[in-house]
């Protein structure tokens, strides 16, 4: 489904292209991973100390997840705590296994039996937030859009179904976003520290006591370093893992259109999309559901690592 | 830097922390804290049952293993009164028994008695009858008439004599 919504899509971006009777593939692809562009958000706001606080794509995909993981969380929830005899049922067994998984096997070994319960929240919160802004990339659900507005809707060309047309779906794919979760766990490190041994100890303990002077000249500034590279890498890995499967399988499906344009007729792009880009790009996603997983779990599994490194401190 | 991959884009930035950290309090307040609370309860709850069962079932063992020590106990007392009062009874019968067989032999020993002394009595009787019979004829065949004292001297003479030969 996904692959066909992106021919679509990509179809319809070859359609634009054909104004220049030539298909960009750069172009393309670079539109459907990135954000959507600040001149022409989805809702203006003002701008506050230099900072334009409108509303884009990926703002608007932040919220759709947020908004869709808060309802469907507590609503299981609520639903299986307002029984008399707490049996967990539908929903509520993935839910659960999510929840013990993540509190028994992610924060438990690394934060300790003390702190689990403050930690397991945060690492919980990162692992649904992040698994579902990272899934909902794999839904073409503004193709769809684009589709039912190609040949249906017909609305105008700065309505706001265009302005939502443009851009990519995954938030997580975007460096600003990473590094805002990133951000989180940073500071939930020195929080983590500073709760378990006072903020000024925490401070100390990014050091091994009782070294020579000379030598803490050289590691206090790696150990500072050590405190930022950790973040960056969180920022890094994965926005980088949420754009690249997109690229490829954008990349793949593209073919279609340049094989066609190069040969000068659609029946060749037809057959290079029916008999490979098709099932390239199918196979691709395939393995992007489990990318989706591993990325949300390895961003879980890291925090949760770092801050039990602040807890429980060795050298 | 025109790679819109890679655009700095502060506002999505903060727009992403405010999202995140909002959805993290709403989370922990509704569903987090009390998801965990729960099944923290029922993982003790689990545990006070297994516990409680164990428990039940030693109780239960150990009661089994008294009851069956009371049943082996009433059983061997039974026993014991039932053998008790046998040789009881046993011990009671010989006593009449014994008591019996000394009644009948006293009687029969009375008896005995009696029939000697019955007997002496007659032979006695007897034989002081056989000795006046003698003097009254002895004296009618000498057909003298002793005097009184030599009569009675004759009689005991007589007596001495047949005790003698007796």
């Amino acid at each position: 489904m996904l692959q066909d919504q992106v021919q679509e899509a990509v179809e319809r971006a070859a359609e634009h292209g054909a104004d220049a009777e030539t298909f960009d593939a750069g172009r393309v692809i670079i539109e459907h991973v990135s954000n959507s562009s600040k001149e022409h958000p989805l809702l203006h706001l003002p701008t506050i100390m230099g900072i334009d606080f409108s509303v884009t794509k990926h703002v608007l995909m932040l919220w759709l997840v947020a908004g869709f993981v808060f309802l469907v969380v507590t609503l299981t929830v609520r639903r299986y705590l307002k029984q008399d005899r707490l049996v967990p049922s539908g929903l509520m067994n993935a839910l659960e296994a999510v929840v013990e998984y993540v509190r028994d096997t992610i924060a438990l070994p690394n934060v300790g039996k003390k702190w689990v319960n403050v930690w397991t929240p945060l690492l919980l919160t990162f692992f649904v937030f992040i698994l579902c802004a990272n899934a909902i990339g794999l839904i073409p659900i503004f193709e769809l859009l684009g589709l039912l507005d190609y040949y249906v809707l017909h609305t105008a060309d700065d309505s706001l179904v265009k302005h939502l047309l443009h851009g990519g779906t995954t938030a997580t794919a975007n460096y600003n976003v990473t590094a805002a979760l990133a951000t989180i766990t940073f500071f939930s490190i020195i929080i983590a520290g500073t709760r378990a041994h006072g903020f000024v100890k925490h401070w100390m303990n990014l050091v091994p006591h009782g070294l020579s002077p000379v030598l803490y000249i050289l590691l206090i500034p790696i150990e500072l370093m050590g405190m930022l590279v950790r973040p960056f890498a969180l920022t890094m890995r994965l926005a980088a893992n949420m754009t690249g499967g997109h690229i490829a399988i954008l990349a793949i499906l593209s073919f279609v259109f340049l094989f066609a344009q190069v040969a000068g007729s659609w029946l060749v792009g037809a057959g290079v999309g029916v008999f490979a880009s098709v099932p390239i790009s199918a196979l691709l996603s395939g393995l992007e559901i489990i990318v989706v997983l591993v990325q949300a779990y390895v961003f879980t599994l890291l925090t949760a690592v770092f801050i039990g490194m602040a807890i429980h401190v060795h050298h | 830097m025109n790679n819109p991959l890679v655009q700095p884009d502060p506002g999505l930035y903060i727009w992403a922390i405010l999202t995140f950290l909002v959805l993290l309090t709403l989370l922990t307040k509704f569903a987090w804290g009390p998801l965990l609370k729960a099944l923290d309860g029922r993982q003790s709850a689990i545990r006070k049952a297994l516990d409680d069962a164990q428990q039940a079932k030693q109780e239960l063992e150990r009661l089994e293993q008294e009851s069956a020590a009371i049943m082996r106990k009433a059983r061997a007392d039974a026993d014991a009164v039932v053998t008790e009062s046998r040789a009881a009874a046993e011990r009671l019968r010989e006593e009449m028994r014994t008591k019996a067989r000394a009644e009948a032999e006293g009687i029969v020993k009375n008896a005995e008695r009696q029939i000697q002394l019955e007997t002496s009595r007659a032979v006695q009787q007897i034989r002081t009858e056989a000795v006046e019979l003698s003097v009254q004829i002895a004296s009618k065949i000498i057909q003298r008439n002793l005097s009184a004292e030599d009569n009675e001297r004759l009689i005991q003479e007589a007596l001495q004599q047949v005790q003698a030969r007796h």
